[in-house]
């Protein structure tokens, strides 16, 4: 087991949260952006029509800065706040999934150079050079995008990789289609607001009347397929993450309002440019892209969530333990040697006094067994953020070490959590400590 | 449970998908194109500053070019960054995961580091045609936490080196420090060997710089020849300087590695003397050497990469760790993936730098619509999708 990374208060799989939330906008804009900029521009070309032109130079500006200056280093962010918080996963898909992910850095380069050489050669080569270049760009985003949902996929619905370890079993699992079809259908309506947004600032009545009637018609589209695609995701989800997804406080009640709150107010916002393209405003559409937002990051944690209790599903607890033997690769499960040696024998990161458990150590000892087992999912603080311990101790009662004590060895009663694993003296160890939590 | 005992435990037991000494010649060569670029971050970044002080039409372009030039550069210091970063976890995983854990407040901290440090170069590019002072602020705010990104990549990498110190950083007293907000090693010669080479680079950037505008009608050829002959001078000044700097490093290295008898040493420093050399004589006409000088120095970059990977293998092999001794659990399909993806990458990328490459050089709009590899470069990427769907299908039968 490597070390524990906690953030104060907030511990540490919301420091992932926001990042990843964060990061939906300029990386959804950034593979959808230039499929509409390379459409404006061909029509600009072929009806000759220049104007149109100063539209696409300020929108791919914007896709310049915003999406490849924090777009890409908020991808990296997630990358390493994930390395930070859950090293053992990401070290999991990664000897798995090391090609993938070096694939798709080949399109990443293929992304940088091609936004850099479209800029720059705006007016300077001939318009067939210039387009091919959009495309380029375009296709090697959409490329990344059908990479990395493979591996995202994969951590919620293995498929047959847990039988057979197979690159390809585990991308092409039964989730990877509609999510794939699902984050293209948005990533045209993520195109469409900033479109709107950015063609609300332009002087050019005609030009901003048709680019933003246009923009409508993609986010319609996109809202419409995408939530269709959505239907079939949910219905193509593993059947345990569909119970889970049902269970509150995990999924609070509100998460799946928001979105579809947020998609029937984006539907109404496409609706309304489509019908008043003149009258759409800079402020309302960047509080229509702030409330995608909200919708993103809801769905988003809500993905996460019902694949509790594993990180990568049926392979690896949230708290980095190895739950199942995975023959094809000739791993065994990890609960056996901890439950035999003890985790704080079985960790090599704990303080020496408190590798053997005595009743001068046992708060302590549980508080690590704690910071080990539990803080992947709960911060150990009462003001933290993410399912505080305290606050759960005291809704369940948890007044004395031996309910405590039951409670733990029935956690995976409960089906979004893992079992505990450690000896009986550690159990003893981790309740005392919960119990004082109570107080 | 010994150290040994303890990077065997954090290795990932599901292996390598492929031999991991192909992964160590991967991640030599991508580090090798990631820290060029670094390179030319740090030096340009601060030439930009530094001519944006100066008086005269010259340096005034030479602050604008520069100024350009460092949010391309970052961007391409960031993209191929990603490759050395992927491939150090895969071979290295126990070493480079526990030391970001250590510190990783600040490995999260980079990333908002950098976002700001690029937030201000592209304030500085967008405003220095003003020529205001004061706008000289964004440039050197961006300047610091460019370093300060270093210093933090420097240390993390350098922990990494060190189990057997591992514990006692996270350790205090019974209790453990699970914020992860100190930086525990810095390591002064190593750091500086990084950043004096910077303003070696960057000189032979400039020298480029000269050579290639040289052609293009519109632009003044009596500043060109300046740029080039300043770029000359500090790329002699700063190898000069960089020899020095690496002495001091290699002895402070431990005794026991013999560094300084290691066969990979013995043929790196060659390169470096006859880069020298060659420098030296390029002073007269820094143009007409651009070529063979960058060839050169990308070269001695390529064999400090190396010889950094060398020195790990002391470092690791101490705690009897050997990249060689990885599981394996041979994946030729996805490896298959990626190499016919890396060719074909090779290939669109070549067409685009050719396209920007002629641009830049005319002073015109250009037509480069009968380059051949522009409808080759669409068609392989379509060719890509359609592969992709056919492997899809296949398995889904």
């Amino acid at each position: 087991m490597y070390p524990v990374w906690q953030f104060p208060a907030i511990g540490s799989a919301l420091v992932i949260a926001f990042i990843a939330s964060f990061h939906i906008l300029p990386s959804h804009l950034a593979t959808s952006a230039f499929w509409f900029n390379v459409y404006v521009e061909n029509k600009a070309y072929k009806q000759n029509r220049p104007e149109l032109l100063e539209f696409i130079k300020k929108y791919v500006l914007t896709i310049l800065i915003f999406s490849f200056v924090f777009g890409s280093l908020s991808g990296v962010g997630i990358w390493y706040s994930i390395t930070v918080s859950n090293p053992k996963g990401i070290s999991a898909l990664i000897h798995n999934y090391v090609w993938g992910w070096a694939t798709e850095w080949v399109f990443f380069i293929i992304e940088v150079v091609a936004i850099y050489v479209y800029y720059y050669t705006f007016g300077k080569v001939d318009k067939k050079t210039h387009l091919t270049i959009g495309l380029i760009y375009a296709l090697s985003a959409w490329i990344s995008m059908i990479i990395i949902t493979g591996i995202i996929a994969f951590m919620l619905s293995p498929g047959k990789w847990l039988k057979t370890g197979g690159f390809f079993d585990g991308f092409f699992n039964p989730t990877y289609v509609p999510q794939l079809l699902m984050r293209t259908s948005f990533m045209f309506a993520v195109a469409a607001l900033y479109a709107i947004v950015v063609a609300a600032t332009l002087k050019n009545k005609e030009v901003k009347s048709f680019i933003i009637r246009k923009a409508s018609l993609w986010g319609i589209a996109g809202t419409l397929l995408g939530s269709g695609f959505f239907v079939w995701y949910y219905k193509a989800l593993p059947d345990a993450a569909r119970e889970v997804a049902g269970m509150t406080p995990l999924i609070p009640a509100i998460m799946p309002h928001i979105v579809i709150g947020s998609l029937i107010v984006l539907m109404l916002w496409f609706i309304f440019t489509l019908i008043k393209p003149n009258w759409a405003k800079l402020v309302p559409g960047v509080l229509a892209i702030l409330l995608l937002l909200a919708g993103i990051f809801s769905a988003e944690s809500m993905r996460e969530r019902v694949r509790k209790p594993y990180v990568i599903d049926h392979y690896m607890y949230s708290n980095q333990i190895i739950a199942n033997d995975m023959a094809a690769k000739h791993v065994k499960s990890n609960l056996a040697a901890i439950d035999a040696q003890g985790i704080l024998h079985y960790a090599y990161f704990v303080p020496a006094g408190l590798r053997d458990i005595t009743d001068s150590n046992m708060l302590q000892a549980g508080k690590v067994i704690a910071q080990i087992e539990c803080s992947a999912c709960h911060t150990l603080q009462a003001d933290g953020w993410l399912r505080p311990l305290p606050a759960m101790v005291k809704k369940a009662g948890l007044s004395n070490v031996d309910d405590a004590q039951a409670l733990i060895g029935f956690l995976n009663a409960f089906p979004y959590m893992p079992q505990f694993a450690g000896t009986e003296m550690e159990k003893k160890a981790l309740a005392v400590y919960l119990v004082s939590l109570y107080k | 449970m010994n150290i040994p005992e303890m990077l065997k435990s954090l290795q990932d037991p599901m292996g390598v998908p492929f031999y991991p000494q192909v992964f160590r010649i991967l991640l030599v060569v991508t580090f090798a194109l990631h820290i060029i670029f670094v390179n030319f971050v740090i030096g340009g970044s601060f030439m930009s500053v530094y001519a944006y002080f100066r008086h005269g039409a010259f340096y005034k372009n030479l602050s604008k070019a520069f100024a350009k030039a460092t949010t391309i550069n970052l961007s391409l210091a960031i993209v191929l960054g990603v490759a050395p970063l992927l491939f150090t976890q895969v071979i290295y995983d126990p070493f480079w995961y526990t030391s970001n854990v250590l510190s990783a407040s600040w490995m999260i901290g980079i990333v908002f580091v950098l976002m700001t440090a690029f937030a201000f170069a592209y304030l500085f590019y967008l405003k220095s045609s003003t020529g205001r002072r004061h706008i000289a602020l964004w440039g050197i705010f961006s300047f610091i936490l460019i370093i300060l990104a270093a210093v933090i990549m420097h240390a993390v990498s350098y922990q990494a080196l060190q189990p057997g110190k591992w514990l006692a950083w996270y350790m205090n007293n019974n209790s453990v420090d699970l914020y992860g907000a100190h930086l525990h090693a810095f390591q002064l010669p190593r750091f500086l060997h990084f950043i004096v080479a910077s303003f070696a680079l960057t000189g032979v950037f400039m020298m480029l710089y000269a050579w290639y505008f040289w052609e293009r009608e519109d632009m003044d050829r009596k500043y060109l020849a300046w740029a080039g002959k300043m770029g000359a001078r500090m790329a002699v000044d700063f190898t000069v300087l960089q020899m020095g700097v690496g002495v001091w490093w290699m002895l402070s290295l431990p005794a026991t590695f013999h560094f300084y008898t290691n066969y990979m040493f013995l043929t790196g420093v060659p390169f470096a003397v006859v880069l020298l050399l060659v420098l030296i004589r390029a002073q007269s006409d820094p143009r007409k050497y651009a070529l063979p000088v960058a060839a050169l120095m990308a070269v001695t970059v390529f064999a400090m990469s190396s010889l950094r990977e060398v020195l790990r293998m002391l470092y690791t092999g101490k705690y009897d760790y050997s990249v060689s001794n990885y599981t394996l659990n041979i994946s030729y399909g996805s490896t298959a993936l990626f190499l016919a993806s890396f060719v074909m990458g090779i290939v669109i990328v070549g067409y685009m730098i050719s396209v920007v490459f002629k641009m830049g050089r005319s002073a015109k709009p250009i037509d480069l619509s009968s380059l051949k590899l522009r409808t080759w470069s669409v068609y392989l990427m379509i060719a890509w999708i359609l592969m992709m769907i056919g492997i899809g299908v296949v398995i889904a039968s």
